[in-house]
């Protein structure tokens, strides 16, 4: 009685409109029920006309019906659409699992190009992007001093120059000095003396932050620097650290440096101030230094920061301080000249040097993961040539070109969902490999965390990766001519010169970014090697560094001081294992102190003073680490606290300020040490470069330490025989022995020291050699892919021609003119990334020039051997066609 | 309370139809005869307000429309009903023998409400 005829197929292809499928139906209503009147007797025309009566109005009903209709079929549409998303996704994943080899690649490619991307994003986060502690730290800035005789771009600022700032510029709402670096101060805990760190800082400080307690209270300023009992606030990590998070630490006093200070206050979690991690903060008075007119403008050793008023911008802020420094130079003369005021954004000054490195390590990562989707394009629109006959035969039996196109997507999308997952398991671990190599190179409050942001930017590149290249054998789909395919493929022709032309594309773009990234990596290994080969001018290895720090309260006098040293010196010497011992006020660092220096005689360059780096040191410093004598003499017994100040100078001083000879003998004075009366010069030695990651020596100068005595603290250096970690127990006892309450700091061997200041500069060159290295292997497997899927598809007319009488030779050369002409264009389109990267990277290069003629070779002879490796399986293939088995 | 059109008490007309393609699927003129036999004659089934309610139950999913060949050889749309449209025919049976069964009581009644003494 009732048979369906019409079950849907596939999509809807048989649908018709909503109105000729309303009017059907009530014709075949009016239709029964005239045939009724009919059969009643009435005539024809009666019948129709009763009918139609008898419905009423057909044309509301048809309208209203039709309108229903409509919106039923678009519910349906709307339901079809996410089973079909469904039968695509499950589609996806079993023809993902039919080729598992390729869907491995691909995820894997993919997961490198992620998962290198979500890393890197992690750290570019948490440095440039995430807020610094502080309340509205955009209007947050850092003021500099430099020097026009000076080689550094931020220097520290006097007392003078600090208090100046603050008291006589509009720009700002507040502003507020600091110590330049953190300290080292001795605790004296219950469980013995415990090494924190420790700054001072004027009032204001937290209020220009806009930071306040988490507990208690902050800093009053001077007025706690006046009251009778010092007080002091702990870091949020040195209270959990040290008093176990107690909240009842408050009010407590503690014993630093043999003083005592009462806890006023616990700062919030996460807060770390400008001058980097410190445990403890304590209250600063500048009124006390402000009153010694040498202490106020000549020593240079204060941070400041301030928060722009309202309205005003950082430029103007500059004009006004740079008014105020060209004020001062003319009131202090003597102090204040040749130099000016430099204001920075406080985050761009708490990034330092991070900032270009991040960027130029985010630019390769994106790189490669650019060559990782060039390389999955290619791959797929392989795949999609190769089952061009399935979707020929799918569009035959009425699938619609959209739904082909949307399943391609969907594949494709699978596959970048699958390498998405995988890229945040390896950044999960890459973050992990990076917080270990980069954090000494990384801005104090920086914290390294997969965070939910770079795992939302991961899941996005996911996504619009596999879109992208999802994109390009969906285009190549929905161009595909249905007929000339199914006969094309039955006869087995050639692929089509258009997707030959896309894949030549996305081979030449593999290899042009490749280029580039190979280039920025070489350059940077080369800058590396430039630094780390390049001579210290000391022998780090073999030597342990130790310093002693003794508190003012119980060694108030330099000769007190001298004699425990002197002890110390002894003691150290005798121990089994020892060498050498010597004593210096500061290893060589680039954060040495750095003193004026003026010359008799000599008018120095510049306007202003000249600074620098300045040591004084034992007789036999250097001996124990190798610092060659050039002229005259290092000190001995003769340099006796009474005697003429005896000077040293490096070989880049004598040369600076003696360039034609003569000066040893010269008179020179070093302040503070030597600030009363002159200095003679009596020896050059070989230069020491303080900043391994800096190519050229600055002039230096040493004095005996036996002359200056008016330092509180001396690093000591063992020469050991064998690890010198083995010594720190023994030269703890023998500190410990002298006076149980200073501890000994920081028993580091030197070359750890000295490697860690590479650090900073060793990460950028790791990460983009490995870049370098996955972005090599992406595109030889590229240019592999290209080469094979293309050998493959002309293989019958290979075949052919072999049958024709071609050599092997003419095959082989064939597929090379093919694959070298692509080749060419990458390499072309290569030298334009080089100039880009070369400028990219041109503030990190050291030694060596941004078109360097031995990286660039070396880059190309690289990639081109990498390619040719890569060539040679399919160019084989190709010559080994049996025409026989081909055209059968 | 009454349809405009079909002079059929609200939900009456969706109830007949969902009754009618419980024999099985049926076209808009056959639930209308049948309706129209089934009630003698009674209830004349305006085709204005059936079609209408043909769609809307559809679009409810009550019942599925699907073109077929009628008995004489015509094309035309047949409706059937489908699970949900078997759960609507019993619950709205119940709910209109609870509501008949009511009004009849009342209807019926011979007790005098108190402000009628």
């Amino acid at each position: 009685m009732w048979r369906p005829f019409a079950r849907r197929a596939g999509g809807r292809p048989f649908q018709r409109a909503p109105e000729a499928e309303v009017d059907d139906e009530l014709a075949f209503h009016l239709e029964q029920r005239e045939r009724e009147y009919r059969a009643r007797g009435l005539g024809a025309e009666a019948a129709r006309a009763a009918a139609l009566a008898r419905f009423g109005d057909v044309g509301g009903v048809r309208r209203e019906c039709a309108q229903l209709l409509e919106d039923d079929r678009r519910a349906a549409a709307r339901r079809d659409w996410l089973g079909d998303l469904r039968q695509d996704l499950r589609y996806g994943v079993r023809s993902a699992l039919r080729t598992p080899l390729f869907s491995l690649l691909a995820v894997l490619t993919l997961a490198l190009g992620i998962g290198a991307n979500a890393a890197v994003f992690g750290v570019v986060k948490s440095v440039l992007l995430d807020a610094l502690p502080y309340a509205d730290a955009d209007r947050l800035v850092r003021v500099y001093a430099q020097f026009d005789a000076s080689d550094m771009e931020r220097s520290s600022i006097s007392p003078g120059a600090a208090t100046d700032l603050a008291g006589r510029l509009r720009s700002f709402a507040g502003v507020a000095a600091f110590n330049f670096t953190t300290f080292d101060v001795a605790y004296a805990a219950e469980g013995g003396a415990r090494l924190l760190s420790g700054t001072a800082v004027t009032d204001g400080f937290f209020p220009t932050l806009g930071v306040r307690a988490a507990l208690g209270r902050t800093l009053a300023g001077a007025a706690d620097a006046a009251a009778a009992a010092s007080v002091v606030m702990l870091s949020d990590a040195a209270w959990r650290r040290e008093f176990g998070g107690e909240p009842g630490v408050i009010g407590r006093t503690l014993r630093i440096d043999r003083r005592s200070y009462e806890v006023v206050g616990v700062l919030p979690p996460g807060f770390v101030g400008p001058m980097g991690d410190a445990d403890l903060f304590f209250p600063l008075d500048l009124r006390p230094v402000l009153r010694d007119p040498a202490a106020a403008r000549d020593e240079h050793w204060l941070g400041v920061v301030g928060r722009l008023a309202p309205g005003v911008r950082i430029d103007a802020a500059q004009r006004e301080t740079d008014r105020l420094a060209a004020e001062l130079a003319r009131e202090h003369p003597g102090t204040d000249r040749g130099r000016r005021f430099v204001v920075l954004p406080l985050r761009d000054a708490m990034v330092g040097e991070t900032r270009t490195p991040l960027l130029v390590l985010m630019t390769s990562a994106a790189l490669v993961l650019l060559i990782a989707c060039a390389n999955l394009a290619g791959a797929l629109l392989s795949r999609t040539i190769s089952r061009r006959k399935e979707f020929a035969v799918r569009v035959a039996l009425g699938a619609g070109r959209g739904r082909l196109v949307r399943q391609l997507l969907t594949e494709s999308t699978v596959l970048a969902l699958a390498g998405g997952a995988a890229g945040v398991l390896l950044a999960a671990l890459g973050l992990s490999v990076l917080r270990g190599l980069a954090l000494p190179a990384l801005p104090a409050y920086a914290e390294l965390a997969l965070d939910s942001g770079a795992l939302l930017f991961t899941s996005l590149l996911a996504m619009a990766t596999g879109l992208a290249f999802g994109v390009a054998p969906a285009l190549a789909v929905s161009r595909a001519n249905v007929q000339g395919t199914l006969r094309d493929e039955t006869r087995g022709a050639s692929e089509g010169r258009r997707s030959r032309r896309l894949r030549g594309v996305l081979v030449a773009s593999q290899i042009a970014l490749s280029l580039s990234l190979l280039v920025g990596a070489g350059l940077l290994v080369r800058s590396l090697g430039a630094m780390a080969g390049a001579p210290l001018g000391f022998d780090p290895d073999g030597v342990l560094t130790a310093r002693v720090q003794l508190p003012q309260a119980s060694y108030p006098t330099p000769e007190r001081r001298a004699v425990v040293f002197r002890q110390l010196h002894e003691r150290l010497a005798a121990l089994p294992g020892v060498r050498g011992v010597a004593s210096v006020t500061q290893i060589p660092s680039p954060t040495m102190s750095r003193n004026a220096l003026t010359i008799e005689g000599v008018a120095l360059d510049g306007d202003g003073p000249t600074f620098i780096p300045y040591m004084a040191v034992s007789d036999d410093y250097f001996r124990l680490m190798a610092i060659r004598l050039l002229q005259g003499r290092t000190f001995g017994a003769e340099d006796a606290p009474d005697a003429p100040p005896a000077i040293v100078i490096s070989e880049t001083m004598a040369r600076r300020y003696w360039p034609k000879g003569g000066a040893v003998g010269a008179r020179v004075r070093i302040s503070p040490h030597t600030a009363e009366r002159w200095g003679v010069v009596v020896g050059v030695v070989r230069d020491v470069r303080v900043d391994p990651a800096l190519p050229t020596p600055e002039p230096m100068a040493y004095a005996s330490n036996r002359q200056d005595d008016l330092w509180n603290g001396r690093d000591f250096l063992l020469r050991t025989r064998g690890d010198p970690l083995a010594l720190v127990k023994p030269a703890q006892r023998e500190l410990a022995a002298l006076d149980p309450a200073v501890p000994l700091r920081n028993p580091t061997p030197l070359r750890a020291i000295v490697d860690e200041r590479l650090a900073g500069r060793r990460l950028p060159v790791l990460l983009m050699t490995a870049f370098g290295a996955l972005a090599l292997l992406l595109a030889s497997v590229g240019v592999y892919a290209m080469f094979a899927s293309m050998a493959a598809a002309r293989e019958r007319e290979f075949g052919v021609r072999v049958a024709l009488g071609s050599s092997r030779r003419a095959i082989a050369a064939l597929v090379l003119r093919q694959g070298a002409a692509w080749m060419a264009v990458g390499l072309a389109g290569g030298a334009v990334g080089v100039v880009l990267v070369a400028r990219l990277l041109r503030g990190l290069l050291y030694g060596v020039a941004p078109f360097d003629p031995v990286t660039l070779a070396a880059a190309v002879a690289l990639l081109a051997a990498c390619a040719a490796v890569a060539l040679l399986a399919p160019v084989r293939r190709a010559t080994r066609v049996d025409p026989i088995t081909v055209l059968r | 309370m009454f349809d405009k059109e079909s002079g059929l008490l609200q939900g009456t007309l969706d109830l007949l139809v969902l009754k009618t393609l419980s024999w099985g699927p049926m076209h808009g003129y056959g639930i209308a005869s049948w309706i129209e036999g089934a009630t003698g004659d009674v209830l004349r089934v305006e085709e204005g307000s059936l079609y209408p309610a043909l769609y809307r139950m559809a679009r409810k999913g009550w019942i599925k429309g699907e073109w077929g060949v009628s008995e004489n050889n015509r094309k035309a749309k047949y409706y059937q009903l489908t699970a949900e449209g078997r759960r609507q025919l019993r619950e709205q049976t119940s709910g209109w023998e609870r509501f008949a069964a009511a009004v009849t009581r009342a209807v019926g009644s011979t007790q005098a409400p108190a402000w009628a003494k």
